[in-house]
């Protein structure tokens, strides 16, 4: 039998951890029930935190992608204090010439290759969203919700479902609230796109996660997703709907 | 005779998942020097290698953690290449500035000081964790460490970093 301390300290090093015994606790100890929740908005904090900007994935040409050394910048950087050393070219012309490969072709292949659309995006975001996925029955913190809906200027008028995780998260320059509402069949990522506008419903199925892209007609978007091949797009428009219904989008 | 269109498909599928893992990669670099410059040098220098090596990655989906061990065994190897000397927290916290303070997000600075004063040993895997989406297990065979000693860690990380956030910690556990 799980006590308070073996709970808090396993939820503490892990707190997507969802072992049985561990939610057999919570649920019957309402001090625990509690933590989990301060730890649950600590940890939306950490994750936010931690998503430090950094270039946006949508790059202007090859080298953004194989990147080049800046030439604003002399070289690789070091620790305050620290004299530049003078380093005698290592293999430089082994180097260049790679490098010099690499940007002939990924330059030759950019022309090619079209640029990020908003499903991949969205894809490419959920790939660090480690929280998004776990199977759970608890819901954010009511307040929590409000408070990310209404950083991107929307907000609750209706029932949404229940809503496990939310997060503020930079999506293409934008704060966005990035949502899962659990179904039957398991969690659904929403992420509500106030600043993207659709002009119809788009399917997509990209690196393992299938969804849509839902148009609301002056405000933008959802993208609505779930991991895994074969999944029941109904499901996916059901939950489109009934968020898209929940939200006062006029603000 | 190779087939030039299937290679530069296959080159084209490359070049678009170097994309959009790119971002991530930035941040893990960025979180495991706490220098901006530095991530970016190591980044370069693990998609070149990666570029090169390519034909190796035969599944996609373990994209992510095979550029992460790139990644880690390039940073390695910028400690091999400079004598670097002891640092002061502050002073990396003030020269990432502009990183660790974007306009919209002032009430992570805090939180992303706290994150630049921890340990290395507790800071790595609690990015892994929480911003790469790693299991333990995962992590585990990644640091080459036992589950349990990736338990301890991660409870130690999250423990330091609430009390310099100045979290109510009176309910943490203690050791």
């Amino acid at each position: 039998m799980t006590d308070c301390g073996q709970y808090r300290r396993a939820i503490l090093a892990d707190p997507r951890n969802e072992d049985a015994e561990m939610r057999l606790h919570a649920a019957s100890c309402h001090d625990c029930t509690e933590y989990t929740e301060r730890l649950r908005r600590f940890e939306n904090r950490l994750d936010r935190a931690l998503r430090v900007h950094v270039v946006a994935a949508a790059l202007p040409n090859a080298s953004s992608v194989i990147p080049l050394r800046s030439s604003k910048r002399p070289g690789p950087s070091r620790p305050p204090g620290v004299a530049r050393p003078w380093r005698v070219p290592r293999g430089w012309l082994a180097a260049a010439a790679s490098l010099l490969l690499a940007v002939v072709v990924a330059g030759s292949l950019w022309l090619a290759v079209p640029g990020p659309s908003l499903a991949a995006d969205v894809v490419s975001h959920m790939a660090g969203e480690p929280d998004a996925w776990a199977r759970t029955d608890i819901p954010v913190a009511q307040p929590m919700l409000d408070r990310i809906l209404s950083e991107s200027h929307v907000r609750l008028r209706g029932d949404p479902g229940l809503v496990s995780y939310a997060s503020s998260c930079q999506f293409r320059g934008h704060l966005v609230p990035h949502l899962v509402v659990q179904t039957e069949a398991g969690p659904v990522t929403v992420m509500v796109l106030t600043h993207e506008a659709s002009r119809s419903s788009t399917r997509f199925d990209e690196q393992g996660y299938q969804g849509m892209i839902v148009p609301i007609p002056g405000h933008g978007s959802l993208a609505v997703l779930e991991r895994g091949t074969g999944i029941d797009l109904d499901r996916v428009k059901s939950v489109a709907a009934r968020v898209r219904d929940a939200i006062d989008w006029t603000d | 005779m190779k087939d030039p269109i299937a290679g530069n498909q296959r080159r084209a599928r490359f070049q678009a998942l170097c994309q959009s893992l790119r971002p991530d990669l930035l941040r893990f670099a960025f979180w495991l020097s706490r220098d901006r410059a530095l991530a970016e040098d190591v980044v370069q220098e693990t998609l070149l290698r990666a570029w090169k090596a390519q034909d190796s990655l035969l599944d996609e989906g373990a994209a992510k953690p095979w550029f992460l061990t790139i990644i880690r065994r390039e940073y390695a190897r910028s400690f091999e290449r400079k004598r670097f000397v002891t640092v002061d927290v502050e002073e990396l916290v003030a020269k990432e500035e502009p990183m660790l303070a974007a306009a919209d997000e002032q009430d992570l600075v805090e939180l992303r000081a706290a994150l630049f004063k921890l340990p290395d040993e507790y800071r790595e895997p609690l990015v892994l964790q929480v911003l790469m989406g790693y299991s333990t297990a995962e992590i585990a065979a990644e640091l080459d460490l036992s589950s349990a000693a990736v338990l301890t860690r991660l409870f130690r990380a999250r423990k330091q970093l609430r009390e310099l956030c100045g979290e109510d910690t009176r309910l943490d556990p203690q050791e």
